[in-house]
């Protein structure tokens, strides 16, 4: 999600960050009948969707472990009869489902430090400091965060091409390790930290490098986890840019490994706890990050959250 | 009172406020103008090489009936001038007929995604709000979660929910109902109803639908909704970026003051006379915000239908997206799926210039920063 | 903003511009300096199987070890996209499956290595299959093998309705009568694929097909072709033919497979599929009924195509010399079930493989895949009208395809 729409996932983990502790109401008041009815409804209402948004994930779950004649006739069914782990037998030996990880660990990870490092320089000489152009460029950047990402396919395929990049390493990789959203939110970020640090820094002699690395960066942190997670989750989910940069399945990472998994010639019949299984192990890492995370994520996003 | 989701109030530094001074061109500033120019380098590089040039490179190919062979910079490739283009539009044959489809499908997506997930956000942000409302951040977890997750890895999890004998159907079974082969079938929703509901026969449509054209295709054909197999892609779609814009207006909703709420009761309304008349007017912004924010998002699926349909049945899930990464790369005609592209490109430009100017009448930009963020407190 | 600070944006935008755009327009050198010496082929495969990856992988090894070059084999996901991509890209594999559909494509474009000439027995593969190949008078590649439609019966069912040998239907009013006893007994009678490459089998045993003989006239919309497709639709409307799609299964193979239908229309790599997932399955293998004009059935067959720019042209050409070999055709044939292009082989392979006669007697009558560039759009909207034919009005559908293809033929 985080690279279709980079607009909206900032927003939304800005508007995370405004949800304080709602006001404090004397626990002691009566409700009155219809209030309490309210409130029931309100949990049901809650309740339900939530089951509708948590359940296909159950259904997922207890799918993996079923056999394929189990899985196809008995979707809804909870505990798996016979409880078996065949389809991640075939995941680690039948497919190169190892390979995927690996190249998405490495593109995800070499992506992410590089959005870390690129976009926080940039973020911060956009903020700080003085120089011509700077306003041109910060407008080039929020020009460029709403070019959609489906529109070039074609046009990234034809560049990578030119430049020698086609399927290879670097070509799946330099591409993400800069992104435009990314600078958007240290800036942001960076305007707000108090000018005197640098000043001090200043007046100790640091030049300007030494004073971003010693003394604004520790300073950063909050926005650079923030940075990080949607690095991370925006680079580990990423599949169109994939998708034209590559064709060898050597270089294939998770979701495209998944997506040929499903759509291609071993998608020959419906393997369906084969498939959900794969998508199991793509989801868990990002869930993981997701859920150690999610107060940092709202707390750092603070300083991220666009004004529109 | 500021109720966009902007920043919120920061500590009042004074210090960030510069005051304006002539920038004073000495040797002083040259390590920092070095430094800045030095600092945002690799990202000017990065997203030119990667995001203009392509789009440069993408227009002049968009010109040309490059074939995929060799460069499509040297001497001797085919131009064919702006036929791309009118192949689109005006000329009739299978391309216009293709993209208009396309352009079809897409436009019922949109009509159905948009306002199904803004209402489906609200109702959830108005449910999560709640002031005695326990496990609130587990709900709001909850809600979110679906959209950090792979794109792809979600689509095979419907893949298998709505498959002919899958969940989905199984619970409609519960209720008696015989849910349909969701991704074979290729009829359209509004034809099915239309059909139910007797006025024509699915079958054979009244000829003045079907005789007539629009741009390639009939009207008969304009009107058909999305297909059955396009809403189980809604589904998946409102399923995943509902909770997104839930906290977008849930940061809205927390802006409203608990007072505005007691005094509203204490003045006799209801509570749906709270909601329609002081909650949903405050919440106009974000709304704006989602519904176009809404509009942007759903111009560009692409993911979901290469994963799932690949356009099937029928053609009735192709999307301008899958249509160009189609015509490009399985049919060999760069020059056509470039020109889809730009039309594309135009499309969600102008939706999302419409959101930058919709949401700028919001703000008053002459006024100072630290005006602002006074009134915001 | 002081003009010198926008002209020096301006100036570092542009060289970041100008230096990617100098990588552009390098120039291709069109036919790729040779190398000698030891090759390292990378051959790009459109496996149907596990088995066949495996023939392949086998057989390009040995002959790698045999002459002291590399053979790497690789099964595409999706040959025709990787292949396209490949293509524009400028470094696309060396030897690969080209399929006869999209050889006209390919082949136009001048992605393909014309190297036909270079092979000695040429003559020895069937004629049709050589002329499924050939464009502008040249030959571009050797056909590997190839498939016909048959009718495949589950025995099992079959005698659950109370049927027997002598009930096999040989024309289409006896597959109709067929299939009403087979539903009045719950079974589902046939399924069938919801594409040309199924469905035009009926097409062609009425007589007619999406274009004349030599390629170069369109024919959809013809009274024969609209007696087919009505004879389908038939079946569908009144629930005597399914499409796979509408059972929950991806082809009718595994319909048959898991026993869904009694009946399907598939070509031979079907007996490779039932031996290795549904082994269990007891059926026969039939010609398919004869329609109005009598017997017809498709052809599906696939080259071993050379890149237009491999370094290592003698040593790919040797490779596939090597690759269809008698020897190595044979081999493949008992791999993977396929049958082989050389019309020398047909004997040898009807004594070792005497239920497939129903496949090889198709050669005869077989109508290979439309043969023209630029058709692949036509045919897969033909395609989607096909997924709809319950409720599309055939002649409809057959005068779309016939507009289609005179401005794809024009064009």
């Amino acid at each position: 999600m985080a690279l279709d729409n980079p607009t909206a996932d900032v927003l939304a983990a800005g508007a995370m960050a405004q949800a304080p502790a709602p006001v404090p109401v004397p626990r002691k008041r009566r409700l009155t009948p219809r209030q309490r009815a309210r409130q029931v409804a309100n949990y049901a209402v809650l309740t339900f969707f939530g089951l509708i948004f948590l359940y296909p994930f159950v259904i997922q779950i207890s799918n993996t472990f079923k056999t394929e004649p189990d899985a196809s006739n008995n979707p809804l069914r909870l505990i798996p009869d016979p409880f078996v782990t065949d389809s991640f037998v075939r995941i680690f030996k039948g497919t190169d489902f190892p390979l995927w990880v690996v190249n998405s660990v490495l593109v995800t990870v070499i992506a992410t430090l590089g959005r870390i490092f690129f976009d926080s320089l940039a973020g911060y000489a956009l903020a700080r400091l003085r120089f011509g152009g700077r306003r041109a460029i910060f407008a080039a950047i929020i020009a460029v965060m709403a070019v959609p990402g489906v529109v070039l396919l074609i046009p990234k395929f034809l560049v990578l091409n030119q430049l020698g990049m086609y399927d290879s390493y670097s070509g799946l990789i330099i591409p993400l390790l800069a992104d435009a959203a990314g600078v958007f939110i240290m800036k942001q970020f960076f305007e707000s930290i108090p000018g005197s640090l640098e000043e001090a820094a200043r007046i100790d002699g640091a030049g300007v490098f030494r004073t971003y690395w010693s003394v604004i960066l520790p300073v950063a942190r909050p926005a650079l986890i923030t940075l990080t997670i949607l690095s991370f989750q925006g680079t580990w989910n990423e599949f169109p840019h994939t998708l034209v940069a590559v064709q060898s399945p050597e270089l294939f990472t998770l979701p495209r490994g998944l997506a040929d998994l499903v759509g291609g010639s071993l998608g020959a019949g419906s393997q369906y706890p084969l498939k959900l299984g794969a998508a199991l192990l793509t989801l868990i890492p990002v869930t993981i990050i997701f859920i150690i995370f999610q107060r940092r994520f709202v707390r750092g996003a603070m300083e991220g959250a666009v004004k529109e | 009172m500021v109720l966009t989701p902007e920043a919120p109030p920061r500590q009042p530094v004074l210090d960030t406020v510069r005051p304006r001074r002539r920038r004073r061109r000495s040797g002083l500033n040259r390590p920092e103008r070095i430094a800045g120019w030095l600092f945002v380098a690799p990202v000017i590089v990065l997203l030119t090489v990667f995001l203009l040039v392509p789009i440069l490179m993408a227009l002049w190919v968009s010109f040309t009936s490059w074939n995929g062979q060799g460069s499509p910079f040297r001497s001797g490739v085919p131009m064919s001038g702006a036929e791309n283009y009118t192949r689109l539009f005006t000329q009739d044959g299978l391309t216009r007929q293709d993209f208009m489809t396309s352009i079809r499908n897409n436009l019922y997506y949109v009509l159905a995604v948009v306002p199904l997930q803004t209402v489906l956000a609200l109702a959830l942000a108005l449910a999560v709000n709640q002031r005695l409302l326990k496990a609130k951040s587990f709900f709001r977890t909850a809600f979110y979660f679906p959209s950090i997750t792979s794109s792809v890895a979600i689509s095979v999890v419907f893949l298998f929910l709505f498959a002919n004998s899958g969940a989905i159907n199984g619970v409609l079974a519960w209720f008696g109902i015989d849910g349909p082969n969701w991704f074979s079938d290729p009829r359209g929703v509004l034809h099915i109803v239309l059909d139910t509901v007797g006025l024509v026969d699915i079958t054979n449509p009244p000829a003045a639908l079907a005789d007539n054209e629009l741009l390639g295709l009939s009207w008969w054909q304009w009107l058909s909704g999305p297909s059955v197999a396009m809403c189980s892609i809604i589904c998946l779609v409102v399923w995943t970026t509902s909770g997104t814009f839930m906290l977008m207006f849930l940061a809205a909703l927390q802006n409203i003051p608990v007072q505005l709420e007691e005094a509203s009761l204490i003045d006799g309304a209801t509570r749906w006379q709270y909601l329609r008349k002081v909650v949903l007017p405050m919440l106009k912004p974000t709304m704006f915000l989602v519904i176009t924010l809404g509009l942007i998002g759903t111009w560009q699926v692409f993911d979901q239908v290469y994963v799932m349909s690949k356009g099937n049945p029928a053609k009735t899930t192709l999307t301008p997206a899958y249509l160009s990464f189609r015509t490009a790369f399985l049919e060999l005609n760069f020059g056509s799926g470039a020109a889809i592209a730009f039309v594309l490109f135009s499309i969600i430009i102008g939706m999302t210039l419409l959101q930058r100017w919709v949401m700028r009448d919001r703000d008053d930009v002459r006024r100072p920063r630290w005006f602002r963020r006074a009134r915001s407190v | 903003m002081r003009t010198s600070h926008r002209v020096m944006a301006a100036a570092f935008l542009a060289t970041a511009m100008v230096a990617s755009a100098s990588a552009c327009g390098s120039g291709f050198d069109d036919s790729p300096e040779q190398k000698s010496g030891p090759a390292d082929l990378e051959i790009l495969i459109g496996s149907s199987g596990q088995a066949e990856t495996d023939a392949v992988q086998k057989a390009a090894a040995a002959w790698a070890a045999a002459t002291g070059n590399t053979a790497t084999v690789i099964p595409a996901q999706d040959l025709a996209q990787q292949l396209g991509q490949a293509f524009a890209g400028s470094n696309p594999p060396d030897v690969f499956y080209v399929d006869a559909g999209r050889f006209a494509d390919y082949a136009k474009a001048g992605a393909l290595l014309p190297y036909g000439n270079e092979i000695e027995d040429a003559n020895d593969f069937y004629a049709s299959l050589r002329e499924a190949f050939t464009f502008d008078g040249q030959l571009y590649c050797i056909p590997k093998d190839f498939s016909t439609i048959a009718m495949q019966i589950n025995t099992e069912l079959w005698a659950q309705a109370g049927l027997t040998e002598d009930d096999v239907p040989t024309t289409w009013e006896e597959l109709r009568s067929v299939a009403e006893r087979l539903k009045a007994a719950g079974i589902t009678p046939i399924v069938i694929g919801d594409t040309r490459d199924r469905i035009g089998a009926f097409m062609v045993q009425a007589g007619g097909w999406i274009v004349s003989k030599d390629g170069t006239k369109a024919t959809g919309d013809s009274p024969e072709n609209l007696q087919a497709l009505e004879y389908v639709k038939g079946l569908l409307a009144d629930g005597l033919a399914v499409y796979p799609r509408d059972i929950d299964t991806g082809w009718g193979g595994e319909a048959f497979g898991k026993q869904l239908a009694a009946i399907t229309f598939e070509g031979n790599w079907i007996k490779g599929a039932l031996q290795n997932d549904f082994p269990d399955v007891k059926y026969t293998v039939h010609e398919m009924p004869a329609g109005p004009k009598g017997k017809g059935t498709l052809s599906f067959t696939v080259c071993w195509g050379i890149s237009a720019k491999t370094e290592y042209r003698e040593q790919a050409i040797d490779f596939v010399r090597h690759m269809v070999s008698a020897e190595q055709q044979i081999a493949f044939t008992e791999a993977f079930g396929v049958m082989p292009s050389r019309s020398s082989l047909r004997d040898q392979y009807l004594d070792q493989f005497p239920n497939d006669e129903a496949f090889i007697a198709g050669a005869e009558y077989a109508q290979g895949p439309v043969k023209a560039p630029k058709m692949d759009s036509v045919l897969s909207d033909f395609d989607a009208g096909l997924q709809q034919l319950v409720s599309t009005d055939p002649k409809a559908l057959l005068e779309r395809l016939q507009d289609n293809t005179e401005a794809a033929l024009a064009g």
